[in-house]
């Protein structure tokens, strides 16, 4: 590949500094005239029969616009995976934090204080909070239609795991359990929604899925998906949260039955106890190798809590139950899931995708398995990880694969071997590997791939238009680098627009770390037609064929005479001549080389790139007190190649925060079927206290099927987090964490036990 | 019934009508269209909302506008002059900022730390800033960030965005 003059280089995110201004419209921060604020109420009980609603009162308080409750909706089922969803609860509440009415009101006060003012007649029910309890045979059913509250179950099963169980020299078999953590983005969910004087509505929200929201959205509301309208401004971080959620809806009945626009952001009471959680898991493993370490068999069953109805847990937990298995050489691997109902707030996508959770207990288990066969965990991985040009149990192709390159790197680099060797008191490293995808094939199954258009006007202003989502991860930044030198422009020429269902490609969206592979892609080729088309005005311009015109730099020149060159804008004014006043519209997509698994076997090849990595934690613990101290990380992740160092750096940081969190301190509590830390004063997420400084290292095998060969960044970011961080809490104590998060408390405990026995611990 | 309050925000002077339980973050962003300042827990336990009152960071979801009165108060809207503040170049060009929904109240908090100390050691930097929350960065670009700030490092004028690229 030539020499690059944009792509690979770190700029500032091309919004950053309106950011740091203040200038940037969130959502929260969109306001239109005559605009009404919404206040969803909803259900104090876990599980409860809603025997009337009276809103008459609240109906009548001055500056009360609208009150909604089911009644009001089209009583229509639906959902994103499984038609269990109802725009507000029907006859019954599933969850602390169903929705059971909504009021539309001139201000937020007099919303909130409405809601006081609605009578609902609840008669509680028996409620199950935890997806194995859910499964005995006695337990209340959250969906009269679902016995044994199941709400899917997955297999995959290859080779013949029972014999590589019986070749093994060493088996390792345990439970672990991944708890429910909540993304915390800084803005809250919501929506901005207008219908307008046609009937159709608009809705303004953070979503990482515009388009497949509002086919989700057009089923939900009765209506043809063309009779709603997406738009996404800048928003404040989703980590997977921001798909489909009822309180978008919420607005949208509002603006319906008010005839004003609605803003309906949630408190962050509500984002708490009905926003779209993680998926806490139990997880069964089994996992054998021989006397050399080799990998034989892997035996898991996943069982997933749902909550109250299926966002994408389904997914999650087949994602849970399967994706390690491209990590290693396996040859031999089971899985079973199932996807639990549970009365708890729906549990959805966060970072990682049911590949954190099981990620977390693999990495768990090759460290048993290191520690008895008396190998180096290092070594382990470099026997067993999947190399490039490989083909996995299931039928995935790695192309690009930097994993030994990231074991290595990252090895070197926080001084493993040193540091191992000599073992302190309660001080310990860890190390966990990680693999992912760059799009995930069957999450839509209709089609894969990416779009793009380039829209070049006659003052040369170059506007770039996609299908996924900027979340704040810097998506219109690489699209924008990607833009520039395919035209060959400076990045600061190339405007990034806001994404638009009436005007943007339809895109699948930002989540399976997909964006910048696929979006970039997408965007690439657009650029590639749009250069073409310029190209032509530019070989008449400068009278040369247009296969022999190049541009860089914002100049076109003939291929090899550089001297005589014209500026960009000259050429766009041209071609904008020439088209009677048309822009230059180039447009383009790509076609990934995957392959959807089959239904049954599921072997198939679900992205056409696999990012990997691995994380070494460093931990310090207080025996009095039972406090981890992370004292020091190290991530290297092969991400093909970094489109922009800077902002990959970025998300490395960002994500391996998430992870300490989740592992250290973060954990959804209920008692008697509610939530009983909703808020940031009793479920801490990190401070600037509590983060190490963080080493990311940049592995870039330079991915074939990538834009100049990038990879994706987002999830795996965080998948080997909580393991890299209890194998050194392992190391430090030889006490194996089997549940996160791992509290003080906890690990005091198991400290004490250790002490008062005569163990070997080390 | 309603309080009448005099404010000065970002040096101009406002003469208002408030609710007395009206919190500042409110005016600010509703009565002033200030809405640089964000809201993200109204309990004084993120700070995406702080502003300096008179000089001092305030969770202004805390503050009941009464209380303001008489007060001088700068959002992230009045921080710069001619150019942008510093600290905001230095967010900006650091990778300091992602999403951006924490960075106003986050340079509001590191410029009071500066404007009072104005070489802060890493640990200082850290404890100035423990009440705000950034769930994208993972903080360690903001630390660097408002280090580069201090007087002695004088790298922050780093080039304009796509300079590097001629
Ligand atoms: S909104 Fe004020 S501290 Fe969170
Ligand atoms: S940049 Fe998103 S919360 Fe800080």
């Amino acid at each position: 590949m030539s020499k690059l003059d944009v792509v690979g280089k770190s700029f500032p995110q091309i919004d950053a500094l309106e950011k740091a201004m203040g200038k940037t419209k969130f959502v929260t921060d969109l306001a239109l005239p005559q605009m009404l604020h919404g206040r969803v109420l909803r259900s104090p009980y876990p599980h409860a029969k809603i025997k009337n609603i009276d809103t008459s009162k609240a109906a009548r308080l001055a500056g009360v616009k609208a009150v909604v409750t089911y009644a009001d909706t089209p009583g229509i089922k639906y959902g994103p995976r499984t038609d269990d969803w109802t725009i507000f609860a029907d006859d019954k509440a599933r969850f602390y934090g169903d929705e059971v009415a909504a009021v539309a009101a001139v201000d937020e006060d007099t919303a909130e204080g409405a809601l006081d003012l609605i009578e609902v007649e609840y008669e509680e029910l028996p409620f199950v909070a935890d997806p194995l309890e859910a499964m005995q045979a006695d337990a209340p059913l959250v969906h009269d239609d679902k016995p044994g509250n199941i709400a899917a179950e997955f297999k995959v099963e290859a080779g013949d795991v029972d014999q590589a169980f019986k070749d093994s020299h060493v088996i390792y078999e345990d439970r672990y359990y991944t708890n429910q953590v909540y993304q915390a983005y800084m803005e809250p969910m919501g929506a901005l929604a207008e219908i307008d004087k046609s009937g159709r509505l608009t809705l303004w929200t953070g979503t990482q899925i515009p388009n497949m929201m509002r086919m989700t959205y057009a089923t939900a509301l009765g209506v043809s998906a063309d009779n709603i309208r997406v738009i996404v401004p800048d928003y404040g971080g989703a980590f997977g949260a921001k798909m489909e959620n009822n309180v978008h809806l919420v607005a949208a009945i509002l603006a319906r039955k008010s005839g004003r626009p609605v803003r309906l952001i949630n408190t962050r009471h509500d984002d708490f106890i009905a926003g779209n959680p993680r998926v806490p898991m139990y997880i069964d493993i089994k996992l054998g190798a021989t006397k050399d370490g080799i990998l034989t068999g892997k035996e898991v069953q996943v069982v997933g809590g749902a909550g109250a109805r299926v966002v994408y847990s389904q997914v999650i937990v087949a994602t849970a139950c399967y994706r390690v298995d491209s990590l290693y050489r396996f040859k031999h691997v089971r899985s079973k899931g199932f996807t639990v109902y549970t009365n708890t707030v729906p549990t959805a996508c966060f970072r990682g995708f049911g590949n954190s959770q099981m990620t977390f207990v693999l990495e768990s288990a090759l460290d048993m398995i290191a520690e008895q066969l008396n190998i180096d965990p290092v070594d382990l991985r470099l026997k067993n990880g999947i190399g490039p040009n490989e083909t996995s149990v299931h039928g995935w192709k790695i192309n690009s694969s930097g994993l030994k390159e990231c074991v290595v790197k990252a090895a070197e680099k926080a001084e493993w071997k040193t540091k191992r060797g000599q073992k302190k008191p309660f001080k310990g490293i860890g190390l966990s590997c990680c693999n992912h995808v760059s799009g995930n094939r069957p999450f839509a199954r209709e089609f894969d791939g990416g779009a793009g258009i380039v829209r070049i006007g006659r003052d040369g202003r170059i506007t770039v238009y996609h299908g996924e989502s900027d979340m704040g991860q810097g998506q219109k930044t690489t699209f924008a680098q990607i833009a520039a030198e395919r035209l060959g422009v400076p990045l600061e020429m190339i405007y990034v627009a806001d994404v638009d269902t009436d005007i943007s490609p339809f895109g699948l969206g930002s989540f399976a770390t997909r964006g910048t592979l696929m979006g970039g892609n997408g965007v690439l080729a657009a650029a590639k037609d749009a250069f073409k088309q310029l190209a032509e005005t530019a070989a008449g311009m400068l009278e040369a064929s247009a296969e022999d015109v190049r541009c860089r730099k914002g100049s076109f020149f003939i291929s090899g005479s550089p001297e005589k060159s014209l500026p960009f804008k000259e050429v766009a004014a041209q071609a904008t001549y020439d088209r009677h006043g048309a822009p230059v519209v180039g447009t383009g997509f790509y076609t990934p080389p995957t392959v959807l698994p089959d239904l049954e076997t599921k072997y198939g090849n679900i992205s056409p790139a696999y990012p990997f990595a691995c994380q070494i934690a460093e931990v310090e613990i207080d025996p009095d007190t039972g406090q981890v101290t992370v004292t020091n990380f190290v991530g290297a992740h092969d991400v093909g190649r970094a489109i922009n160092p800077l902002a990959t750096e970025g998300q490395v940081r960002g994500g391996v925060t998430q992870g300490l969190g989740w592992t250290l301190m973060e954990n959804m509590a209920y008692a008697d079927g509610k939530l009983i830390n909703p808020d940031f004063v009793d479920y801490i997420v990190p401070s600037a206290l509590d983060v190490p400084e963080i080493k990311p290292i940049l592995v870039e095998p330079i991915e074939p099927n990538g834009p100049y060969g990038a990879k994706g960044i987002g999830e795996p970011a965080l998948n080997p987090t909580m393991s890299a961080i209890t194998n050194a809490i392992y190391n430090a104590t030889g006490i194996r964490i089997k549940e996160l998060p791992v509290s003080p408390e906890k690990l005091l405990e198991e400290i004490n036990k250790k002490r008062g026995q005569p163990t070997d611990n080390k | 019934m309603l309080v009448p309050i005099n404010i000065i925000v970002n040096g101009e002077e406002y003469h208002l009508k408030v609710k007395p339980n009206q919190i500042l973050l409110d005016v600010l962003r509703e009565d002033l269209g200030l809405t640089g300042s964000k809201q993200g827990c109204g309990l004084g336990k993120c700070g995406a909302c702080t502003v300096l009152l008179n000089g001092k960071p305030v969770h202004s979801c805390l503050i009941l506008a009464p209380y303001a009165d008489g007060k001088e108060i700068v959002t992230i809207e009045g921080i710069a002059g001619e150019e942008p503040h510093p600290l905001q170049t230095a967010f900006a060009e650091k990778g300091a900022v992602q999403c951006g929904f924490c960075t106003p109240g986050m340079i509001n908090a590191a410029k009071a730390l500066l404007d009072d100390n104005p070489e802060p050691s890493e640990a200082e930097i850290k404890l100035a800033i423990a009440g705000n929350l950034c769930r994208c960065t993972g903080y360690n670009q903001i630390v660097s960030a408002i280090q580069s700030c201090a007087p002695s490092n004088s790298d922050i004028q780093t080039e304009k965005r796509g300079k590097s690229n001629e």
